[in-house]
């Protein structure tokens, strides 16, 4: 786990982590959140729905961002305050997702830190893309 | 840049960030004044103020304004 202080931290700064995205974690999100949506859920809908297979939550998807801030950019002393995301592309279990972060503002008033976010997947495709503002903890 | 037009700017930034259309600071708005300006909203109020006159504050100023006129003093002082 990164432990990045403000200090520490510069506009174009980068970090990344990959992760594959596997069956567990799409029945423990369902668990967890409740969404049974058929489209996430259901092969045979998801087909009839032009899809290869199940899709993954979006939100599962963007949860990586949570990752993102808390283990890699600042890591330690990250505390999220806010998170715009959008979901570009379908992604399906097995994929293996780039989860990379750019920092792009810095607030030394009230030491928060903007970070442009973007997930490909394994071609390259971007799925997911987004901003997240967070605040570094100070001692 | 005028008092005026540095507050009809601000109007619209505190529009933007407390997402109503009918916010109207003057000299003496406080926190108190605004209902949801709590601790997040006010880092995300100081953020779009610094993006919107292309101006930093450091953390002592952010700490000082004891209103909006304070700010507005500030923010004239930057850009004069």
């Amino acid at each position: 786990m990164n432990e990045y202080r403000f200090e520490d931290i510069y506009i174009g700064m980068e970090e990344a982590f990959s992760v594959t995205i596997t069956e567990e974690m799409m029945s423990h999100f369902t668990e967890i959140t409740g969404d049974i949506n058929p489209l996430h859920n259901d092969e045979d809908f998801a087909k009839a729905m032009h899809h290869p297979s199940r899709v993954v939550y979006g939100m599962l998807t963007a949860s990586f961002i949570s990752t993102l801030g808390g283990v890699y950019l600042p890591g330690k002393y990250c505390l999220i305050q806010g998170v715009e995301v959008k979901f570009a592309k379908p992604v399906y279990i097995g994929d293996v997702l780039l989860v990379s972060g750019k920092v792009t503002e810095l607030h030394e008033s009230v030491g928060q830190l903007t970070i442009k976010v973007t997930i490909k997947n394994q071609d390259g495709t971007t799925v997911c893309k987004g901003k997240l503002k967070a605040g570094v903890m100070t001692e | 840049m005028t008092r005026e037009e540095v507050f009809d700017k601000l109007n619209k930034v505190f529009a933007d960030v407390f997402d109503d259309e009918d916010i109207v600071v003057n000299e003496d708005t406080t926190a108190d004044d605004i209902e949801d300006w709590d601790s997040l909203e006010h880092i995300n109020l100081v953020v779009a103020v610094e993006n919107e006159f292309n101006i930093k504050f450091n953390m002592g100023e952010v700490n000082s304004f004891k209103d909006v006129g304070a700010m507005v003093d500030n923010i004239l002082e930057k850009l004069a």
